[in-house]
This record gives C-alpha cells, structure tokens and sequence, in this order.
C-alpha cells in the first residue's frame, strides 16, 4: 500500500545551504522530502496550508545537558527530545555531564541504547575529553569514537592543565573529532555567582571576570594554531573573546565559537533580584557584552547559537543564589528569543538565523546539513511570526522549570516540527 | 498593646515593609523613623519609664547560619528587653546539619507560629529569597558580602548622637571592602544622609569600581584620614581571603594599619568606629581601641535600642502582601 504524502503548502521556505528563500510548497513521503507528485498520486496529499509561515530545516543544537537519562521527575532523554521539537530542533547534541560520566564505552553504549528506546529526535553524543571530566587523564577518544561520539568536551567544566588539553586536542585530531571547550580559568573564577563588575559588587556576589573567559579563548587560539586543528568555542559571553576570535579567524585559525541564545537577550541587570533562573553558565554580562556577542553573529566571528538547555528540578535550582547551580533551560524558547533580537531588532537575515541555529551547527560537527531538496530527510520546522504566546507551565513542555523566560510574552513561534516526516510537535 | 505612645505619635510610627532586608531600598524618612524610635528606646534603657511589652507574645527567632557575638546576642536582648519570646538557632545545633534546606528550614519555622525570623547567613540575597518563601517578616541580620542593615543603622545612630546632622560630613572606611556587608550598608545609610563616604584600603580589596556606586576609592592612607570627620575600620577577615588578596597581616598593619603617628593625620575629635570584632594591633593599635576618640563601645550598646526599634516596626508593620 502507497503511504501519504504530506504537503506544506505556501509557506516561506528557507533553506540556507541552497541558497533559498521563496514561498514555495514542500513535500514528503515516508519521512524523505520529495519532488512535487504526479497528478495521479493526488488522493494520497495530506495538505497543511502554512501560509504566511517560516519553513525551515530542524535546528541543531550543540550544548544540551542532561544530568539523568533514565527518567523520573528530572529532564531525561523522552522529556527533552519532546521538549526540544517545540523550539525547532531535531538535533540535539547531548553534553557528557550525565550520571553517570560520558567518558568510557560502556556508558555510551548505555546511553544509545536510552536513545534508542526514548528519543523522538536526533541526540548525537559528546563524550569526556578526560576522565570524569576531571582534566586529569585522558578518556579513550578513539574507543568512544568507535562508539558512536561525535564530538569531544568536558562542557560544563574546563581542562585546566594545559598540557592535558593540548595533548587532547592532539590526540582527538587523529579521529577527526571536534573539541568543543567552554573557556573558562578556574583559579580566576573560583566560587564564582555572577560577571565580576558593578552589580555583583553591590550585590556582594563572587565574581567571574572577563578576564578568565578570554585567557582560555587565546589558549584555545594558540593550541589551534599550534596544533593545526579545528577548535570550537562554546557559549563565549565577552567583547574581548569575540575581539580575539575575530582577530584569530583574519589569520585563518581553526577557530570556531558559539554563544548561547540568552546571552543575546539578557545582560547582568537580570540578577538585581538574586532570581536563581538568571544564574547561567557562563554569567550573564554587561550590556557593551551582549551587544557585542550580536556584532559578533553579524560578522561571521561567531558561528553559531545553542541553546545551553541545563534542566534542574525546583528544589535544586531554587534555594539560595550562590548555592545554586549554574544554568538554565534554552531550548523551547531559543529561536523565539533570535526572531526577536536578531532579525526583529538586528535586520538578521532568515537564511542567516537559520544557518546559525542549522547548518552551521552541523557542519562543525561534521555531520551532513539539513536541507529542504528532495532525497533529504524531512526534518523541518515551521515558524509562525504573528504568533503571540506566554512561555507559561501552559505551553511549556520541557520537565524543568528553569528558564529565564518564564512566564514572559513573545510573538513568533514554532507550531509543528517534523522528525523524518513524523510530527513531533505541534501548537 | 501599651499606650505609652500618643495616638498621633502613633501615626508618625507606621511601618510599610513587612522585612528589613537591606538599607540600599530605604528612604531617608525611612531610616530617620528607625532612629527617632530607637532613640525612644534608649531613653527607655537608660533608666526612663517605659512600658515593656511592647513585643509581649511574639515569637522572634534568630536564625544564624554563621558565627556571630554581638548582633545575636543584640537582637536577643532586644527583643527579651520587650517581651518578647526568643528562640535563637544556629547551624551546628539546627536540622541544616542533617542536610535539610534554608528553605525548609525556613518554612517550618514558620510552621511554628514565630512571629519574625532574624536571619545571619553566608548567602547574599538569602534573606530577600526567604522573604519570598514565607510570610513572616525576615529582618537580615548580614547576608554575605551583601548587606547588614541593622550594623548600619546602629552606627548612623552613633554618629548622630554626636553631631546632631550627617549632611556633608566625611567618613573614611577602611579596610576590607570587598568581603565586607558593613561597608555596602554603611555606604547607604551614610550616603543617604547626605555624608560623603570614602572606600579606602589595598586595591585588591578596594575595587575601582566601587566608584559606580557613587563611593569614592583612595589608595593613599594618609589622604584618606586627612580629610575625615570619623573612621570606621573594618576587621581584615582572614577567613574570607585567599592569600592572594594581600600579602600578610602584617604587610596591612604596616600600610593601613591605624597607630598613634598616624592618628596624627587625623582632623582633631575625628571619630574611630569599628564594627567588631577588632583585630588588635592589625587594624587598629589597642591603644587606639579604648581611646577617646573611639566609639566602638558606644556602638555595640546602641545596637540594642536600634534593634528594638527594627524588631517592633517590622512586627507591626501596616504592610499588607497585594493579593
């Protein structure tokens, strides 16, 4: 039996790797995107009139955390990979600092085999540059290559001895793996709670300076230039590290950076109320900060935007701001944040957002881009710009409660994301 | 409820915060209330007739998650001094040990019918975020590096006993400002009243920035004291420090240490206050401690009535939550 055809009809179809953006009508048939059917195949069209909205590939995300994949009240592989669709994505990369650590086969195995069973999108995974992280021993990079990993970090925490990182950055090269490090000196940044400037004086909060983000983006600079290989940096917060990448990248270093999508939307004044949701990783920082993080996606210094999901339970997240952990979740309200500060109040370009939360994402990763042509996987998000909706526990399908955004008004959403022609979401 | 208050005098009493949580969000009006009351008190203390139960049956816990002498031991003696009852926690001899939450803690406490809760806490911006957990009115007894509102006011209270006005007097704090609730406090209490506050002490300790507060910063000592009308000194708090702040105890005494030759810097009658607990002969000679000048008795006693004045008008506040 012929299966249906679904059909996305008059939407504005942006697809960055071929160069489009056009109202055109898409179809796809057994999750692959095809050509438009033969007159005789019409009583199988499912038709979807999406006029007036933004089509796109599904985003891809390169900073998503998990600290427990097998289930329970915390944000685990079914909750995310169901939270996820509702920004876009259908790529998520899964960051190592899960319990137990990404950093032998045998726990990778453990989690492809939860992917297996739970998720309804794609989570490629990122395995442990060192042992638990600990920056002390190198974790067998090539075995966990073996085992699937696509990347290489030891995202929330950074390698301090630079021999270690160095020679990580050495070894992972001989597998092709892509190092992704958050920069970040620790001896520099000790106890820290918020950006070392004015406000957390006041506040009487332990700072993190710009200083220790951006000695470690040039360390980052030097072994890349040293070494010869394509370093990525992860959610950079200061003008000085994107000063220095775009400096880096005129001499045509290996250099590569993200930064996080609140980031772009929030500066430091965020925390003048101590609210736990405000404390993100790295801190939120100074308005000259944010401003220049979007000169930055302007220019090309930066290359991408992630969502830096960090899901934690109530009772973990609210309890006093200098005992609560760093991080927030990201990544339902990601590209509604982007529409509004890129391309509403920074003339971005749709085809370029989309290349920053799509294409680019994956080509640093080193996997193949989603694109909108037939033969393609039928991963695709569709957008509503008029849309006008509450980040509230209504619509908020991620388990965690974390969110900076919580509760705020937006126009501009995601109502319906396929995964491989399957709907995974819809509004 | 006692009438030794007239009716009208009363009115000039009312209180719309249900917490003390810091001076940086009070008035000028606001802080003269607190001291006009607490002067009431004093009086009370010293020996006038004063009716006592003014707290009679309200229940006032401290809570001190961190060690603490004099503002404790204040706050009980402020309370019990107006009948009120007082339970008084601290860490080691509380459920925290055993892993329970501030927030839990807080909520049972609450549970327990007090009245008021008197939090000390390593945390800065612990007592805003108990506030928003419970309905009892939290009053801070110093939050990390944050604040210390009640320290603050009883030092205002100090110098206005002494000079009637603070508009355009100079005070010079030196020391450790960066770890230090005290100086943020006094920094708004004093700055609020019209005086010109001066952060003084190493850079490391002193950061420029402070300036974005409206403070000044000097790192030369003796420019610091020329110009002062009062000195506070804060204790260099080894315990906070990494030993990169600053080289050694006495590396300090020998730059910023105050001793006789350098009281000679000093205006004629400038005052020398110092929270406590005093680090003798490191940031101040002993001999200066007990001095004329010094005021620092003076300061611990006067932390009583202002304690008393803070207690009554936060428990009997006309704040009512919007709901």
């Amino acid at each position: 039996m012929m299966s249906s055809i679904t059909h996305l009809k008059g939407g504005r179809v942006i697809d960055p790797v071929n160069n489009t953006d056009e109202i055109k009508d898409l179809f796809f048939m057994d999750g692959i995107i095809i050509k438009t059917p033969e007159k005789n195949l019409e009583s199988k069209v499912k038709e979807v009139n999406v006029e007036g909205k933004i089509v796109f590939p599904g985003l891809v995300d390169l900073r998503t955390h998990l600290r427990n994949i097998s289930g329970g009240q915390a944000e685990n592989i079914k909750t995310v990979t169901a939270a996820a669709p509702a920004g876009g994505y259908t790529t998520l990369l899964l960051m190592p600092d899960i319990c137990p650590m990404a950093d032998n086969t045998g726990t990778i195995q453990y989690i492809q085999d939860r992917i297996l069973k739970y998720a309804s999108i794609k989570i490629l995974l990122c395995g442990c540059l060192t042992k638990e992280a600990r920056g002390e021993s190198l974790a067998p990079l090539g075995s966990l290559k073996e085992n699937g990993v696509v990347a290489i970090s030891d995202c929330p925490r950074t390698t301090q001895n630079n021999q270690i990182f160095t020679k990580g950055v050495e070894y992972a090269s001989m597998f092709n793996l892509p190092i992704i490090e958050l920069p970040r000196d620790r001896s520099l940044s000790e106890n820290w709670t918020a950006h070392d400037g004015p406000l957390a004086l006041k506040l009487g909060l332990g700072g993190f300076p710009r200083i220790a983000e951006e000695l470690f983006v040039q360390r980052a600079i030097s072994v890349s230039k040293s070494v010869g290989t394509q370093i990525h940096l992860s959610s950079i917060s200061t003008c000085g590290s994107v000063d220095m990448i775009r400096e880096a990248k005129r001499k045509n270093v290996k250099i590569s950076a993200d930064v996080t999508a609140h980031h772009l939307s929030l500066n430091e004044s965020s925390i003048n109320d101590y609210n736990p949701n405000f404390k993100t990783s790295p801190p939120l920082r100074e308005e000259i900060d944010r401003t220049a993080l979007i000169e930055g996606l302007n220019d090309g210094t930066i290359d991408c935007i992630c969502s830096a999901h960090q899901p934690f339970q109530e009772h973990e997240k609210n309890v006093e701001f200098d005992l609560t952990p760093a991080g927030v979740t990201g990544l339902e309200t990601a590209l509604s944040i982007c529409y509004e500060i890129l391309i509403k109040e920074n003339e971005f370009s749709w085809k370029n957002l989309i290349s920053l939360m799509s294409s680019n994402p994956s080509t640093i990763l080193g996997q193949a881009n989603q694109q909108l042509v037939s033969g393609n996987w039928a991963n695709i998000a569709i957008f509503d710009p008029n849309l006008n909706w509450n980040f509230d526990e209504a619509n908020r399908i991620s388990q965690a409660i974390n969110s900076p955004f919580d509760g705020r008004n937006f126009t501009g959403k995601i109502i319906k994301t396929f995964f491989k022609g399957e709907e995974v979401y819809g509004f | 409820m006692s009438n030794y208050f007239l009716e009208s005098e009363m009115e000039s009493y009312k209180w719309n915060r249900k917490n003390l949580l810091g001076i940086e969000e009070l008035t000028p009006k606001e802080i003269k209330k607190i001291l006009k009351l607490a002067k009431f008190f004093k009086k009370g203390i010293n020996g006038d007739p004063i009716k006592k139960d003014y707290l009679k049956g309200k229940r006032i816990v401290n809570l001190f998650m961190e060690p603490s002498t004099r503002t404790r031991i204040a706050f009980e003696i402020a309370a019990k001094s107006l009948n009120a009852d007082v339970i008084s926690v601290a860490e080691q001899s509380s459920s925290l040990t055993k892993g329970e939450t501030l927030r839990d803690t807080a909520m049972n406490i609450q549970a327990l019918g007090a009245d008021a809760i008197v939090l000390r806490h390593s945390s800065p911006g612990s007592p805003l975020f108990l506030s928003r957990l419970v309905d009892v009115p939290i009053v801070n007894a110093g939050d990390g590096a944050h604040e210390h509102p009640s320290q603050a006011l009883l030092d205002l209270f100090t110098l206005h006993e002494r000079w009637e006005c603070l508009e355009g007097k100079k005070i010079t704090i030196l020391g450790d400002i960066l770890f230090s609730r005290v100086a943020r406090s006094n920094f708004w209490a004093l700055s609020k009243m019209g005086a010109e506050v001066t952060f003084a002490g190493p850079s490391t300790l002193v950061p420029k920035q402070f300036q974005s507060m409206g403070a000044k910063v000097c790192y030369d000592l003796r420019e610091a004291l020329e110009d002062a009308d009062a000195v506070m000194l804060l204790r260099i708090q080894h315990e906070r420090q990494s030993s990169s702040h600053f080289p050694s105890l006495s590396e300090y005494t020998n730059i910023f240490g105050l001793n006789n030759d350098r009281k000679k810097w000093l205006k004629e009658g400038a005052l020398i206050l110092h929270p406590g607990p005093v680090n003798r002969g490191v940031e101040l000679d002993s001999e200066l401690t007990d001095s004329s000048q010094s005021v620092i008795l003076e300061q611990v006693s006067n932390g009583i009535a202002v304690r008393m004045a803070i207690l009554y008008l936060c428990t009997n506040s006309e704040y009512r939550a919007d709901k």
